[in-house]
Order: structure tokens, then C-alpha cells, then sequence
């Protein structure tokens, strides 16, 4: 029912699976950051972060956004987890009302058959 | 501001007449005997108008300090077959969604099956003001497995 599918669960688990990418999404917890800015901590060529950075945004972990020479990186992930997790706490919410509506009901059964 | 679609539906059986089930929502009475919070908490505002139209309102304090709105139209009700209203959800003065509300009851021998489908806009930027201001904002990749793993992994299909 709800308009999201579970592909994109698998893939930001494969996404993740990576020590790199790990490091990634890490370096960018704390905030966006240039292409450059992500590479250079790390141990690998300019073209291999790229290339780590489209599979993590494909995985709708982050998201890149190109102004003038710079390309800014910032995590997108945050905002779905709370979207998720919003969405769930409503759905409980309603769930624990029922639960109520059904102890309401029983108490004020009528004593024979239901009418 | 970014805005996510989303649905969810909850089925449940009652052992109670359709009729029984709706007068169940029809007054406040009846109403507020159910549709409660769990906890103990300050009711600010309560208005019921239960008409094509009318408004329902319940504005309350929670133990934690959080403010809650619920805000909702009446948009459609045909006595003991179905409600249909739709919300908005505020928390701490932040709207976090806006909600259409279906509810349809369906005798079935003297039970009802009572169908919820929600179809919501939830809106991410008040939601990320709300989680900033009670959790902070920093997720460690940890975090975010944890979270992934542990969240209701299809509850909500």
C-alpha cells in the first residue's frame, strides 16, 4: 500500500555494505560537502569517490546538486527515515485507537444480541 | 521543503452493528470514551462538530512538553456505512502532514469490518524542525542501520 517499494531498502543496504561509502555518508552526517572536500580524507582517485557517490545516490542516500563548477553532496536519508518512521508512528497511532474503540464497544455491549 | 506521498489502510473486525460502530464516532461523548492519547495529557482545545463540513479539533499537552494539534473536516458522512474527513497534524506548532481519512463500515453477519485508508502529504521540512529541535540533527552510519533495520520493516504495506 504504501507508494514506496522495498527495492529502495535493498539498495541502501548494498550502498552501505561498502567501508568507503560507510565513510561517505559519515563524512557527510555532519554536514554537505564539494566532491573534492568528501575525496580528500580518503583513500582513493577523485573518479572512484564519483563513482561511489552515484551509487549512493541512486540509493537515495544522498543527494548531489551541481552549482557552477561545484558539486555539493548532502544526505538524503535522514529526511526518509523520519518520513518512515512519522508515517509508522501514525499508523500506530490509529492501530492503538482501534484497540480502544474495541474495549469502548465490548464495555457498552448490550447484554443480548448486538442490535 | 520536501514533501513525501504516502498511504496506509487498517482492517479491523469488530464485534459490534454498524450502527453500534457509528454512533461510536457521531458524538463526543461516545467519541472521546475511545479516541484518547495513552498518556496522561492536558487537553488545550477539544471542538466536535460532526457534520458535512463540521470541525474536530484536539489540541493537547503531552507529559513530555510536546504540543499536539489535530485539525479535521468532516468531508463526507453517510450514518453507519462511512466517514470521511481529512487532518492536519501539527506537533509543536510545526504541521507535519495533511491526512484524508477514509472510513468505511461493512456489516458482516452481526460484526463490521471497519476499513481506515489514509492517504497523506507528509511534510518533510516540519518534521525535520521538530526531530532537530528534540533529537539533533548529526546520524552516524550506525544509527542509520540501526534504523533501518529496526523500523517497522513492512508494517506499513
Amino acid at each position: 500500500m504504501l507508494q514506496y517499494q522495498s527495492e529502495p531498502l535493498d539498495l541502501a543496504f548494498q550502498a552501505l555494505a561498502d567501508p568507503g561509502r560507510r565513510a561517505m555518508v559519515e563524512r557527510l552526517s555532519f554536514g554537505s560537502a564539494s566532491v573534492s572536500e568528501l575525496a580528500k580524507p580518503l583513500p582513493m582517485t577523485l573518479s572512484a569517490v564519483v563513482q561511489h557517490l552515484k551509487i549512493l545516490e541512486e540509493a537515495g542516500l544522498v543527494k548531489s546538486e551541481k552549482v557552477g563548477r561545484v558539486r555539493t553532496c548532502s544526505l538524503e536519508i535522514t529526511a526518509m527515515i523520519g518520513v518512515e518512521r512519522w508515517i509508522g508512528e501514525r499508523k500506530r497511532f490509529w492501530e492503538q485507537q482501534y484497540d480502544q474503540l474495541e474495549a469502548y464497544l465490548a464495555r457498552t455491549a448490550p447484554k443480548e444480541a448486538d442490535q | 521543503m520536501t514533501i513525501t506521498n504516502a498511504a496506509f489502510a487498517i482492517e479491523r473486525m469488530l464485534k459490534a452493528s454498524p450502527a453500534r460502530v457509528f454512533a461510536a464516532y457521531a458524538t463526543l461523548e461516545a467519541r472521546s470514551a475511545w479516541f484518547k492519547a495513552p498518556a496522561d495529557i492536558e487537553t488545550l482545545n477539544r471542538d466536535f462538530d460532526f457534520r458535512v463540513g463540521g470541525k474536530e479539533r484536539f489540541h493537547a499537552r503531552w507529559p513530555s512538553g510536546m504540543i499536539s494539534d489535530f485539525q479535521a473536516t468532516y468531508h463526507d458522512i453517510v450514518e453507519n456505512e462511512r466517514i470521511i474527513l481529512a487532518y492536519d497534524m501539527f506537533h509543536n506548532g510545526e504541521k507535519l502532514s495533511v491526512s484524508l481519512q477514509t472510513i468505511e463500515l461493512r456489516p458482516e453477519g452481526d460484526q463490521t469490518r471497519l476499513i481506515h485508508t489514509e492517504q497523506g502529504s507528509y511534510l518533510v521540512g516540519g518534521m525535520e524542525a521538530v526531530q532537530g529541535r528534540e533529537h539533533g540533527t548529526t546520524w552516524h552510519v550506525d544509527n542509520l542501520a540501526a534504523v533501518l533495520e529496526g523500523r517497522e520493516p513492512r508494517a506499513l504495506s
